[in-house]
């Protein structure tokens, strides 16, 4: 009935004229009786006096609901319970007789409600709602009277109400003045008595929830913020709404938020919305959905669609604020933080890691196309480089609209989403594509640069898929190399940042390198991790090669070694942060990559050089500061640059060719004595236990003091006893340096000369006491002739005089031979005019059993370093396992680089020259030479001729040189099959075809070191001989020719050696003899070296794990070269040497040797496989059982 | 010599940061007036800016962070 002429309005002429009425000031009246009111409220058809009453009584409502009980006074106070008892007397002489669910209570107002509405008076349908819900929220407060208010609620509920409600629900948008009180009023109902008939009343939601996500549209109009008394059709929707949301039943809030219009509704308007019902909306949501375990999982998801957190992250930006409230911003973020990491929520879904949806991490593939094609065999491997199907594809929407470079909140949601959904990271930057890393300096950049920063520190997900373990299956390397250097952090862009000429950027990305280095570091070890091999062979293999693989794309993405270097050798002295930041990443790089940072040939010696000097330069600083005001200079900077300092010496440690005993120029000491004088005058409370470590290594290892196994404690003599006289007269000690470095570099030069003047110094045949007493005591003995001619003569010997009695003392009491101290100190007493006094001053109490007493001023924390690093103990030897056959091949076996890639015959022709020698495809091409097929040869000697020509007649720099290496290749296989039959002409040796490799990549460099050598070894001769090996001799007995780059040149022939030992006739040039000796001969002579940096000397050993491969290899070597007991003899000098980076972890297991601990286990592991591949008979006949008891 | 004992892991991260803030603003300080003066340097960049300088502390391990603030302890 009432629906038609509602309709009817709309379309006649009568409801319009009626609209007009809306202006009209209704009437009231002051009300004093209970009788009174009731006769207001009466049902009358006279619209007008229904609205007098309505009005009258609303005003009675609003003045109760206006009163402060503790403001009011109390004539005020006994008004409003008058006028309370008149509604209360009102109400129970309305009530229903007959209390049950279709009695109707205020049926009076209940009438006028529906005869306004069949009659269509907008008026009287806006004051009854408005009447009712001030009357509910007025019986919400009262304990006596909710019974009542229940009844009216229920009597809402009824089906002429619900079409009144419906009716209003659903009127036109501009009847704000209809729609809102309606709204009002079915929110106090559902609140009621805590949300008692929410049940009922969203069983009726057909007409309860009629139109809210259109009312939830129509928002406030105007220029002026939305008054708090009257509020638009919006914000009594959105209060309505959480108040159900509230109250209502998990399923009902299920389906309440199925409705996707109105879940759209509600977030569509929110930046307008005033900032407490933002609060209000953001908290009800969280509180009642979010974090509602009841809630189903699907519902929660239907809330926080992509649309609804987009627009949520949208108040980022919201301006509007209120004093007395939190910030929106804030709120919005805490929302988003929970709603996004928070897996119950229904947003975040579960995700494998670093494996994309569409990949199996436990496919089942053929073994054998998993021999046959490796990593290649697994179909997703290379799939997701521009595209990740992922599982929260929610989120990945919304990070999308994030901008993590402007804001911190941002950059930190982000990161935070990235931590439980690993799986985005990759995902979010090949997206965003737009913002690049190119460096500028604004706050745009830096910002960008925090949150990769952020995003580099992430961990890497357990076990890459977020399991119990390892998959079956490496993930695929473009993925995790995504989590290590995130896209925008390409080679170009990190060049162009460190060589930037603000040296914030270059910092900053500095910065982001060492992180991601560590993180490579960390992934390389869980490729490598043992796991893996537990469960098959080949996936271990498959493991390794995606380690390999990654190594690589790092390589390709990180900037080169030489920017690095170049990097750190333009910050200023003074940048000590910088320059530690800086350093730090070389040191990793020498870590974790070394066969990178080695192939950059660094020096670190002018780099430490400069490091030690400033560091005295500190030092001295300090002393005339503390004299005056002592303010200028922090002693945290001076611990600072020492960090820097520890990094510049695990350089030197890692970098073959460290000269520790030669003065520079920059230098008047050498750079041992330096570290000596830093360590010694550092100011107190700075710990130097790495210093001292380094100390310790380097004077074992040029045998400065005695060997450790006899319990010598190394350097600490010298430490102690100078540590000792710098607190008592520091003056003395200043003058001692000169005289001191000339000792110790003598000493490192001809030790053996030292030891023979203490055995003449002693009793005769006493050789065990010799050994026993420090080299460096006959040096001194040796220069003090020499010391007293000097002109400074007096005060050095002044200094000698308190020295000597303490440094001989400290010498007896760690164990050395007294009576050859005593005659030392004699002959040493001679040079002084005063002689040394009676006797040394051997300390009374142990020093090197208990050091830690403090002796020295700030040695205390030092000390207790001291008692990890040295009181460690140095393994034997005896109790470290040898690798087992896996293991040595990870560690020692490199792959063929000789291996025919036939398809190298066609590809260099299309290629430019500079691509040719740069990029390897002249390598390859020349490699063919080994092929095992004569047509192959053939065919690669034609060409290899044709490139030469096409070489000469470019403009390529180097191009003479590197047609005469061409030339002269072909000419010399051409020569050797010329002496061979027809039908059988034999490949080139492999050291042949090696050498011309790795002759090539010299060739490009006129700043290799070897540049000279092998020009003119080209130029030697039209044609190479095919026994010699090229250059060997060269190398291994000539001078370096340029500087001390011994060792990069020893290098150099290693690894072209290793290439070029493949077959059993390579291995007869090897052990062929020659006038300096076999080749074989003088590789285990190079590696005896006990100066040669571990590096290299697993070179070596590689090349006879490679002899080992070969028939008759291994019992060659224990025949004719008796590597046995060579490797014995190598074991037994590592048990004597203090193993410098024995604290930084073992790593042989995982393919890398860096500790004393790995070497020894390479060394056994070598000896059983020699053992293993020998002709047994043969040796055990040759050695009469020997080896094997050796083995055993 | 100050009071012999130790400080907390939270105080040396403090003191640590606000030295690294120190030293990294005296570095760069150039560098700083020049990104204040950018066109997109807003109100809220200042915290964006020391955020992103404090973050290099990370790359000390605590034991490092200590010696360095320590050092500052024992100054005569």
């Amino acid at each position: 009935m009432g629906k038609r002429q509602f309709r009817g309005a709309e379309n006649g002429d009568g409801p319009r004229k009626r609209q007009r009425v809306v202006h009209e000031a209704p009437t009231s009246e002051v009300i004093h009786t209970s009788r009174q009111l009731r006769q207001l409220l009466a049902f009358d058809p006279d619209l007008g006096h229904s609205r007098h009453g309505l009005q009258s009584f609303k005003i009675l409502l609003d003045s109760l609901l206006a009163r402060d009980d503790e403001t009011d006074n109390a004539e005020k106070r006994q008004q409003h319970e008058q006028r309370f008892t008149i509604i209360k007397e009102y109400l129970q002489s309305t009530k229903p007789i007959e209390d049950d669910e279709s009695a109707t209570y205020l049926p009076d107002i209940m009438q006028t409600w529906s005869h306004a509405g069949q009659v269509n008076n907008e008026n009287l349908l806006s004051a009854v709602p408005v009447v009712l819900a001030l009357l509910l929220k007025l019986l919400s407060q009262s304990l006596e009277l909710t019974p009542i208010g229940l009844g009216i609620c229920r009597t809402l509920l009824q089906k002429r109400q619900q079409e009144l409600i419906s009716r209003s629900l659903s009127a036109d948008k501009g009847k704000a003045f209809i729609i809102s009180p309606t709204l009002r009023m079915l929110r106090e109902a559902v609140c009621f008595d805590g949300g008692a008939i929410a049940r009922p009343m969203f069983r009726a939601r057909a007409s309860m929830l009629k139109s809210l996500a259109r009312n939830m549209g129509i928002v406030h109009i105007g220029e002026e913020p939305e008054d708090i008394k009257k509020p638009s059709p919006r914000t009594n929707a959105l209060q309505f709404f959480l108040s159900a949301i509230k109250y209502l039943h998990p399923e009902a809030k299920k389906e309440l938020l199925a409705q996707r219009d109105v879940v759209t509704a509600l977030t569509r308007d929110i930046k307008q919305d005033q900032p407490y019902l933002v609060l209000d909306l953001l908290n009800g949501l969280r509180d009642h959905v979010l974090l509602d375990s009841k809630v189903p999982r699907e519902a929660k998801s239907n809330l926080l669609n992509s649309t609804t957190l987009i627009k949520i992250s949208g108040l980022y930006y919201y301006r509007l604020v209120s004093d007395n409230l939190p910030s929106i911003p804030d709120a919005a973020h805490d929302f988003l933080m929970t709603a996004c990491t928070n897996p119950s929520c229904g947003v975040l879904r579960q995700d494998t890691g670093l494996y994309p949806r569409e990949a199996d991490p436990n496919a089942a593939i053929p073994s054998a196309d998993l021999e046959e094609l490796g990593l290649e065999a697994i179909v997703w491997m290379n799939k997701f480089k521009t595209e990740v199907p992922v599982r929260n594809f929610v989120l990945s929407n919304l990070l999308q609209n994030l901008r993590p470079w402007s804001s911190l909140k941002q950059s930190e949601l982000i990161t935070s989403i990235f931590k439980v959904a690993p799986e985005l990271i990759a995902d979010f930057f090949i997206k965003n594509k737009s913002f690049t890393f190119e460096p500028k300096l604004s706050a745009t950049w830096i910002g960008y640069a925090a949150f990769l920063f952020n995003t580099v520190a992430l961990p890497l997900p357990e076990y890459f898929c977020r399991g119990s373990g390892y998959a079956e299956l490496p993930p695929p390397t473009s993925i995790v190399m995504d989590n290590i250097l995130p896209l925008p952090l390409n080679q170009k862009a990190l060049s162009r940042c460190l060589t930037n000429k603000s040296r914030m950027i270059s910092f900053f990305a500095t910065r982001i390198l060492i992180l991601a280095v560590q993180k490579l570091d960390t992934a390389v070890k869980m490729h490598q991790d043992p796991a893996h091999s537990s469960k098959s062979h080949n996936n271990q293999t498959l493991w390794t090669e995606a380690a390999r693989r990654l190594v690589d794309e790092f390589c390709q993405r990180s900037p080169g070694i030489k920017e690095m270097i170049n990097a750190y050798r333009s910050i200023p002295e003074d940048d000590l942060l910088h320059r530690e930041a800086a350093s730090q990443l070389l040191r990793l790089y020498y870590e974790v990559i070394p066969q990178v940072a080695l192939m950059a040939k660094f020096d670190v010696s002018p780099l430490l050089e400069t490091a030690l000097k400033r560091l005295s330069t500190q030092e001295r600083q300090k002393e005339t500061d503390s004299q005056e005001d002592g303010s200028e200079n922090d002693p945290r900077d001076f611990a600072l640059s020492l960090k820097e300092l520890e990094n510049l010496l695990a350089i030197a440690g890692y970098s073959p060719g460290m000269r520790w005993f030669a003065a520079t120029e920059q230098l008047t000491l050498s750079p041992f004595t330096t570290l000596l004088k830093v360590y010694v005058e550092a100011p107190s409370g700075v710990s130097l236990a790495p210093v001292r470590q380094v100390l310790h290594f380097v004077a074992a290892e040029q045998q400065v003091v005695p060997a450790k196994d006899k319990g010598h404690p190394g350097i600490s003599v010298l430490l102690e006893s100078f540590k000792e006289l710098q607190t008592s007269s520091p003056a003395c000690v200043a003058v001692l340096w000169p005289f001191l470095d000339k000792c110790l570099t003598r000493c490192t030069t001809a030790p053996v000369k030292y030891l023979e003047m203490l055995q003449d110094l002693g009793a005769k045949g006493a050789e065990d006491e010799v050994l026993t007493v420090s080299p460096l005591v006959a040096a001194i003995i040796e220069q003090l002739p020499f010391a007293a001619k000097a002109a400074d003569s007096k005060s050095t010997l002044d200094g000698l005089s308190r020295f000597l009695p303490r440094f001989l003392g400290y010498s007896a009491a760690a164990g050395e031979s007294k009576p050859l101290l005593e005659a030392a100190y004699a002959s040493m007493s001679k040079h002084f005019a005063k002689g040394l006094g009676k006797s040394l001053s051997v300390p009374k109490k142990h020093p090197f059993k208990q050091p830690k007493g403090g002796k020295s001023t700030g040695t205390k924390s030092q000390d207790t370093n001291n008692t990890t690093s040295e009181g460690k103990k140095i393994k034997s030897g005896d109790d470290i396992a040898a690798l087992n056959s896996d293991q040595l091949e990870r560690v020692l076996d490199l792959p063929d680089s000789l291996a025919a890639d036939n398809s190298a015959l066609v590809k260099w022709q299309s290629k430019s020259v500079d691509e040719l020698v740069d990029e390897g495809y002249a390598i390859s091409l020349i490699s063919l030479l080994a092929s095992e097929h004569a047509s192959i040869r053939k065919e690669a000697l034609i060409n290899i001729l044709k490139m030469a020509s096409k070489v000469q007649q470019s403009e390529y720099e180097e191009k003479e040189q590197i047609w005469l290496l061409l030339s002269e290749l072909a000419e010399t296989a051409k020569v050797a099959a010329a002496s061979q039959p027809v039908s059988a002409v034999a490949p080139l040796p492999s050291t042949i075809i090696a050498f011309a490799c790795h002759a090539v990549n010299v060739l490009r460099d006129p700043t290799h070191s070897l540049y000279p050598k092998v020009n003119s070894f080209l130029t030697r001769g039209p044609f190479w001989s095919v026994d010699r090996v090229p250059l060997a001799d060269e190398v291994l007995s000539e001078e370096p020719a340029a500087g001390d780059s011994y060792y990069a040149q020893l290098n150099w022939l290693l690894a072209y050696l290793l290439d070029g030992l493949r077959t059993s006739k390579d291995l007869e040039l090897f052990h062929k003899k020659r006038a300096k000796g076999p080749l074989f001969e003088r590789l285990l002579a190079v590696a005896g070296n006990p100066y040669m940096r571990t590096p290299l000397k697993i070179q070596v050993i590689r090349i006879l794990y490679r002899a080992t491969k070969i028939e008759e290899g291994s019992t060659t070597l224990v025949t004719r070269f008796g590597v046995v007991s060579w490797l014995e003899e190598l074991l037994k000098m590592k048990k004597s040497l203090s193993p410098m980076a024995q604290s930084q972890g073992g790593g042989a297991g995982t393919g890398t040797v860096v500790t004393t601990e790995d070497e020894v286990a390479v060394y056994k592991g070598l000896l059983k496989r020699i053992w293993e591949t020998c002709d047994r008979e043969r040796v055990e006949g040759w050695s009469k059982g020997g080896v094997e008891g050796v083995i055993a | 010599m100050s009071d012999s004992k130790p400080k907390s892991q939270q105080e040396v991260a403090s003191e640590f940061t606000s030295y690294y803030l120190q030293r990294a603003t005296k570095e760069f300080a150039e560098d700083l007036d020049k990104v204040r003066t950018a066109d997109d340097f807003k109100n809220d960049a200042i915290h964006l800016l020391v955020n992103a300088l404090q973050q290099g502390t990370a790359l000390f391990s605590p034991e490092e962070q200590r010696r360095i603030v320590e050092t500052a302890v024992e100054k005569k």
